[in-house]
Formats: C-alpha cells, sequence, structure tokens
C-alpha cells in the first residue's frame, strides 16, 4: 500500500517524485530520478532492479512505452508490480498488475502520473491530481508535497474499516545536475506526512544558506550563527 | 561540522558511510556510494559535484590518490573541502583542507576514513576509528552505525557555543546491486543519532520482509498482519 506521484515541471525541466506507504523507510528505495532522463518508480511489490533499470533505457533513448514493454518481458512477476515512468519530455507510461492488492490504479494528468495500491478509492487518485494541479507555478518539490497531502486528506491508504497511516514518506526533485536538487525524507514515523511537510519547509530555509557556503566558502557565517539569526526572524514572524 | 565513517567492507566488499552532522537532510549530499566501484564522501563546505565525478573516476580506473588529485585540481576552493576516496579494493585517499573550521582532520585504517570537522576533537574520529573495527564480526552497518554512536559519545560537534546537537543522520550500504542494500535516514531531529539508531532497528525487522515479499509475490501476507505478528512476538518477549 503506497501512493506516489511523478511530475515534471515544464517550465524548469525539472523532474521529481513524491511517495507516502505504511512501510518504512521508502524514500530507501527510490533510486529511479535522473536529471535531464526522467522518472521510474516501482511500487506495491517491488522489483529493485527495475528502476536502475528503466534509467539505463530512458538514457539510451527508449520511450516509456518501450521501457514498460522490456520490463514485462524482464519479470516473471510483472503481475504483481505497479510502475511509473516518464521521460524528460514529459512523456508516461504507467501499469498496475492484477496482482497489486486493495483498490490500485493509476492516472495521468499534465504533467504528473499518480499511482497507488492498498487505497480506500480512486478518489484517493482524484485528489493526488487536484493537489498537483493547484499551484501551478509553485515549485515542483511543492506541487509533489501538495499532490500527497491531497492523497493523505483523501483517505489515503486501507479499506474504510482499517485505515493504515503513513509510516513513511519522501520528496525528490532533480534539476540540470547529477546529484538531487531536493531530496527529503521520513522514514519512520507515525505521520509521516505531517512530518515531510515540516522537514520541507526547514530544508528550504537552509536552501541558500548552504549553496552559498558550498560554492563561496570564504564567505560564509557559521551555520550555528546563521540558524540563530533564523530563529530571531522566526520569532518576529510568527507563522 | 560533521563526523563520518566511509568504508569498505574487507569481509563483503559492500561499501557504506555513516554519518551525523548539525546541518539538516545530509543525506541528500551522500550520494558517493556505488556496488563494485567504490565509496567517497565530499562533506565541510560540500562541493556537490565532487561525488558523482570520484565514482566515474573510480569506475574508469583511477586510483584513489589520483581521484583526489583530480578532484583538487578541479575545484578551487578545494582547500574548504574534507574528502574521502575509497576503491573497490579497499584502497583509500584522505584529505581536510586547510580551511576546514574548527577543529577537523581524519584517521584512516583497513578499507575505512574516519573525518570529522568542527568537532570537540581528535578523541572523536578516534573514537569512530576504534568502534569500527572492535565491532569486527557484527554487520558492516550495524559497524558503521556504531562509529557515529561512539563519535557521538566521543564529544561529537562544537561549534562557537559549545556542543553542537546531530541534527541529521545516514547510514547507507550498497553491494552486488545498483541499488542501495540499506538507504535509512533521519533529516530533522533533536537527536538524530539516538533516532536513526531506533529507526535501524525497526528497519531492521522489515527487511527480510521486503526482500521477500518482492520476490514471491503470491504467497506474501499482508504487511499488516505481518506487523502484527512483530507486536505479538515483541509482547510475548517483554
Amino acid at each position: 500500500m503506497t501512493y506516489s506521484v511523478i511530475g515534471r515541471c515544464r517550465r524548469t525541466g525539472r523532474l521529481g517524485l513524491g511517495i507516502a506507504t505504511y512501510s518504512l523507510a521508502v524514500g530507501g528505495r527510490c533510486e529511479g530520478v535522473a536529471a535531464n532522463v526522467g522518472v521510474c518508480k516501482t511500487q506495491a511489490f517491488p522489483n529493485r532492479t527495475n528502476d536502475p533499470l528503466g534509467i539505463k533505457l530512458l538514457a539510451q533513448g527508449y520511450g516509456p512505452t518501450r521501457v514498460m514493454e522490456i520490463f514485462a518481458g524482464n519479470d516473471a512477476e510483472h503481475g504483481f508490480r505497479q510502475v511509473a515512468i516518464m521521460d524528460r519530455d514529459g512523456r508516461v507510461a504507467a501499469h498496475t498488475g492484477p496482482g497489486c492488492r486493495g483498490w490500485a490504479g493509476h492516472k495521468e494528468a499534465a504533467d504528473c502520473v499518480v499511482f497507488g495500491n492498498g487505497l480506500l478509492g480512486p478518489q484517493v487518485l482524484d485528489a493526488m491530481v487536484a493537489g498537483f494541479l493547484v499551484n501551478p507555478d509553485d515549485a515542483l518539490e511543492y506541487r509533489l508535497l501538495r499532490a500527497i497531502e491531497g492523497g493523505r486528506d483523501a483517505g489515503g491508504q486501507g479499506p474504510a474499516d482499517a485505515h493504515r497511516t503513513e509510516r513513511s514518506a519522501a520528496i525528490k526533485v532533480v534539476d540540470r545536475r547529477d546529484f538531487p536538487d531536493v531530496d527529503v525524507r521520513v522514514d519512520v514515523h507515525e505521520t509521516a506526512v505531517d512530518e515531510l511537510r515540516r522537514v520541507l519547509e526547514e530544508f528550504k530555509l537552509y536552501e541558500e544558506f548552504y549553496r552559498g557556503r558550498d560554492t563561496d566558502p570564504s564567505k560564509a557565517i557559521p551555520q550555528d550563527v546563521f540558524a540563530k539569526q533564523l530563529d530571531a526572524r522566526r520569532v518576529k514572524e510568527p507563522a | 561540522m560533521t563526523f563520518t565513517l566511509l568504508a569498505r567492507c574487507p569481509t563483503t566488499g559492500q561499501v557504506g558511510i555513516g554519518i551525523a552532522t548539525y546541518s539538516i537532510t545530509v543525506g541528500l549530499y551522500c550520494t558517493g556510494l556505488r556496488g563494485n566501484t567504490g565509496a567517497t564522501m565530499t562533506q565541510a563546505f560540500v562541493n556537490q559535484g565532487n561525488n558523482p565525478l570520484a565514482l566515474r573516476l573510480l569506475a574508469q580506473g583511477f586510483a584513489p590518490e589520483h581521484v583526489l588529485a583530480e578532484l583538487k585540481a578541479n575545484d578551487a576552493n578545494h582547500e574548504f573541502r574534507q574528502i574521502a576516496v575509497i576503491d573497490r579494493l579497499g584502497r583509500l585517499a584522505a584529505y581536510s583542507g586547510s580551511k576546514n573550521r574548527g577543529w577537523a582532520g581524519h584517521v584512516t585504517g583497513d578499507g575505512y576514513v574516519a573525518m570529522g570537522n568542527v568537532l570537540a576533537g581528535r578523541p572523536v574520529i578516534d573514537a569512530m576509528a576504534k568502534a569500527y573495527e572492535g565491532a569486527a564480526g557484527i554487520s558492516f552497518e550495524r559497524r558503521l552505525l556504531a562509529a557515529i554512536e561512539a563519535g557521538r559519545d566521543a564529544g561529537g560537534q562544537v561549534g562557537n557555543d559549545g556542543h553542537l546537537p546531530e541534527r541529521s543522520a545516514a547510514v547507507m550500504v550498497y553491494g552486488d546491486y545498483d541499488h542501495a542494500e540499506l538507504d535509512l535516514r533521519v533529516d530533522l531531529h533533536d537527536e538524530a543519532v539516538a533516532e536513526l539508531r531506533r529507526a535501524f532497528e525497526q528497519y531492521e525487522l522489515y527487511r527480510g520482509y521486503y526482500k521477500e515479499r518482492a520476490r514471491n509475490p503470491k504467497d506474501a501476507i499482508p504487511q499488516f498482519a505481518f506487523a502484527q505478528t512483530l507486536a505479538q512476538a515483541q509482547e510475548a518477549t517483554r
């Protein structure tokens, strides 16, 4: 049981993934996000070798539809996997195997695919799409987070009489470089999506400081000094 | 302000990292591990381009000393960086630039580097090395965890106004595959090393289940049922 969104920012070409699930440490199983290449995520009963393979195939020039066919031919248990693929141009392919448990499905919309299994129902995916589309000018990481939050608020995982909380969640966004632009995680938590927003918002406060410190170290103020300035600002402008 | 144990396990050939720092979301920067290739980490004032470049140079066959020399030659600010490079044979090179802040240094042993900056002092990295070596016989990931716990217990990081807490931490291991065998993080917490231990012990209980469920989906029991079995077993041993 998991619900995920893969997406692309049309303005910047940034690519990303947002995911929330009952399983622990899901962010540690999200290798398939590559700058200037695409996004590939396998879940439900995941085949861990799919995502690295998918990225390599996309990088070689295969389209998402063909990559999915290759997955089907390469994996005897393809019917138990749920897979979404997007290339750098925004072309997509999605697959929800009949072996996925509970309510399972996927949905394509502008610049995104949402997909999940073990869910309350299709309203979870509808709410995820709505979340992704609500502020199209926002940075991709916030659009992905809005999608996940939409999924959570629409009931998330489990049938009505057996709701399952999100115990881990993650957001990953790549830009042009071959290391992630944003990569925030919650690995073991009782309300992982709430905690993921807290981590992402804190990360965004530090993002510029970290970049500046690394590109121009001689001018960097110590981080504990920066943290104090941040806290002082927080007192002045309470959330 | 970070302390790190980067290593290649001489028994399994796996490569891994244990890291803790005052900075948040440190796991984002740990992009320097690849099975059958090596391990590398740039910290202090990070150059994020270093890890992917170093891995490619290792994959091309360059030795760690040469890779380190290339990273320095390619970066006008290299004196601000702290860098470790280990290849698939366990050969290694390490560097603590002269412009790292606070107490900064590294110590090396059989296939590993313990390094840190803005630390309480040399005892921190010595304690990490000792814990990593002393834990021989237990799993590689537990040795990495033991190392960062020892670093914390030896005083960890010290800033302008005294001790700095670990706000993020991570432990990662790569083996035969091009995906991680273990990739566990705490991104924002007041006691990130303690929280990482808690997360690790929880995750350990599920690791075999996740692996088997992926390999043989049709016979897998639901995860919630598995979690209930775990809870009952824990109750019974209490």
